[in-house]
């Protein structure tokens, strides 16, 4: 089957910043594929790449087989979802969903029609004759969301479309996002930050660092085998084990990553340290522990501490208190490289 | 601080004194319109009557200067509106080296003493050996009616923002569909204010037209021969009355349609 996006080494340089760095993707048909990363990892580039907004500088960017070379984007069949919405405020809401249909040519009966359509399809019926600014946030985002899938694109793109809501909202709309995707059947492109977002939403995810794409997998293998360290520490703040670490825990002397929530406190375990703080999350309570007698400390930003997550009910010891962790032989995930 | 305390007494007086002196002369200009005695503007006039308004409509030297200044408002803030706008369009979203420069010079003629702006004109016409004709004045003119257009335009573009016009072209729309359907909408009433406030600056404009008019003469021109003639003076302060009135109408306009635009900036019309 030909993927709906495909990057062939694809590279977008602005001067000396290389935003987009030599980067392969395959994006299938009717997934529901994640962009993950911090700002400035080149994610929202890709989808700019993907919309006709941003032209590759080397490589290229085909959807459905097709090379869309200098292709701009109101020739190709993808919509976007903007981050700020973008919809256009001299218009009411009707007149927004329908815009896509009105510049084709459709007659105002029939987009008409469908835009009413498309905005019950969002759960906004009633509300055509609004102007946005008489919208809240969560509405306004159905109505982008609605203008961009009027024109029945075969790849909808999301350029953070949760950013802006407020926690509940978030959760309700991620649900929604994902159920409108199983029912259109279209493949939804989405970028985020928020890797719990990307985790509970998304098919696959591509975890972006520094313009490259640090890995590709579905939700578990990015949770539960990051390919490197900052895969890791970035999706799920894991313990980043030094290779020296890693040995004196019992694995094969390279970096390795080992979740919170696989260490177990128990009385007589691998490791004993001692409780240095506590962080009190509801699910649970984060631990952070200074293990004794390590040849040295574990990298990144659990310097010298190793997390343990406890889960709620179980007993949490004060700080001060001497423990001693086990875990699984299994959960000590060796990663690939050092990068 | 209390809003509604009252300022003091000299402040207020200060403030009406100096209403006074900005508009006091004018309600004189309106007020010697209407005297009976066509030598000399005395004070209180002899007597009052609207018959200079029938000699002023009679007189046939008027007519050509009036249309003539029309003419040239009109055809200066179209120049303006079309030149300004896109000017406007180009500054607000393209980032290059020398932007801030020439977003200077383009604002620069409105600074620039008339007096500068008349001569450089006229030598430059001089020099390429154009005739002066209507079309001399209109270029005059529109020196300084582009600014005002550009600078309205301007600011409403910046407050566009990239991301409308994206989608826009995102949902299929090429660039004239996009003027046509998401610009232009968001920056009519930018434009009319600007193309008023340019028509006003026109109609009444007199250091430039001096320079590049020739042998025709606009109104206010026309108006400044007429006062050093003691002939059927107050016919000039009917003129007068006709310029304020072509000149005022369009700013108060102007003026209207932009408060309005900002009241409403989320919300579309």
């Amino acid at each position: 089957m030909t993927p709906a996006v495909e990057f062939q080494s694809v590279s977008r340089h602005f001067g000396a910043v290389k935003a987009v760095d030599r980067v392969d993707l395959t994006i299938a048909e009717g997934s529901f594929f994640a962009m993950l990363g911090p700002s400035g990892s080149g994610k929202t580039t890709c989808l700019r790449l993907i919309s006709g907004f941003e032209m590759p500088t080397s490589g290229a960017v085909r959807i459905f087989g097709e090379d869309m070379g200098m292709v701009p984007p109101n020739r190709r069949h993808v919509n976007t979802v903007f981050q700020d919405y973008a919809l256009f405020p001299h218009m009411n809401v009707r007149d927004n969903v329908a815009y896509g249909l009105m510049v084709k040519g459709v007659d105002r009966r029939s987009r008409e029609a469908r835009a009413e359509e498309m905005l019950s399809l969002v759960k906004l019926d009633g509300f055509g004759g609004r102007k946005p600014a008489q919208l809240s946030g969560g509405q306004r985002q159905r109505v982008a969301l609605a203008r961009a899938l009027v024109n029945e694109p075969r790849v909808l793109l999301l350029d953070e479309p949760l950013g802006a809501l407020d926690l509940k909202l978030r959760e309700a709309m991620q649900d929604e996002l994902k159920s409108l995707q199983q029912r259109l059947g279209i493949t939804f492109v989405f970028v985020t930050h928020d890797q719990g977002e990307a985790l509970s939403m998304a098919d696959r995810v591509a975890v972006f660092n520094e313009g490259r794409v640090a890995q590709v997998g579905t939700p578990s293998e990015i949770y539960e085998r990051p390919a490197t360290r900052f895969v890791a520490d970035f999706v799920g703040s894991s313990n980043v084990l030094a290779p020296e670490v890693t040995e004196a825990f019992g694995g094969p002397r390279a970096w390795a990553s080992l979740r919170p929530e696989a260490i177990r406190l128990v009385s007589g375990g691998r490791v004993r340290g001692t409780v240095t703080g506590t962080r009190y999350l509801g699910a649970g309570t984060r631990l952070e522990v200074r293990a004794g007698a390590l040849p040295g400390p574990p990298s990144g930003e659990h310097d010298g501490g190793i997390a343990v997550l406890v889960p709620a009910g179980a007993a949490v010891p004060a700080v001060g208190a001497e423990v001693a962790l086990d875990w699984d032989a299994a959960a000590l995930h060796v990663m690939g490289d050092g990068a | 601080m209390h809003s509604d305390a009252r300022p003091p007494l000299a402040l207020t007086l200060a403030a009406i004194g100096g209403l006074l002196f900005l508009h006091l002369p004018i309600v004189l200009i309106f007020l010697y319109a209407f005297t009976t005695e066509d030598r000399s503007y005395q004070f209180p006039p002899p007597g009052l009557t609207t018959e200079w308004f029938a000699v002023a409509w009679n007189r046939e030297d008027i007519w050509p200067p009036l249309y003539l200044s029309l003419r040239v408002a009109a055809l200066s803030s179209g120049l303006a509106l079309v030149l300004g706008t896109l000017c406007a369009a180009a500054m607000a979203r393209a980032r290059f080296f020398g932007r801030d420069t020439i977003s200077l010079l383009v604002v620069l003629p409105i600074a620039l003493p008339g007096i500068i702006t008349g001569m450089s004109l006229r030598s430059a016409f001089a020099i390429g050996d154009i005739p002066f004709s209507t079309f001399t004045i209109v270029l005059g003119h529109a020196t300084f009616c582009i600014v005002i257009v550009y600078n309205n335009a301007v600011a409403r573009f910046r407050r566009l923002g990239a991301s409308m016009l994206e989608a826009s072209a995102d949902l299929g729309a090429n660039s004239f569909q996009t003027f046509r359907h998401v610009i232009l909408p968001n920056l009519g009433s930018a434009l009319l204010a600007g193309g008023m406030l340019a028509f006003a600056l026109s109609f009444d404009e007199v250091i430039v037209t001096t320079f590049t008019a020739g042998q025709q003469s606009t109104l206010p021109i026309w108006m400044l021969n007429e006062l050093v003639r003691p002939r059927q003076r107050p016919v000039t302060n009917v003129v007068a009355i006709v310029v304020f009135v072509a000149t005022f109408l369009p700013i108060l306009a102007a003026y209207y349609l932009t408060r309005g635009a900002e009241e409403t900036a989320g919300g579309g019309k």
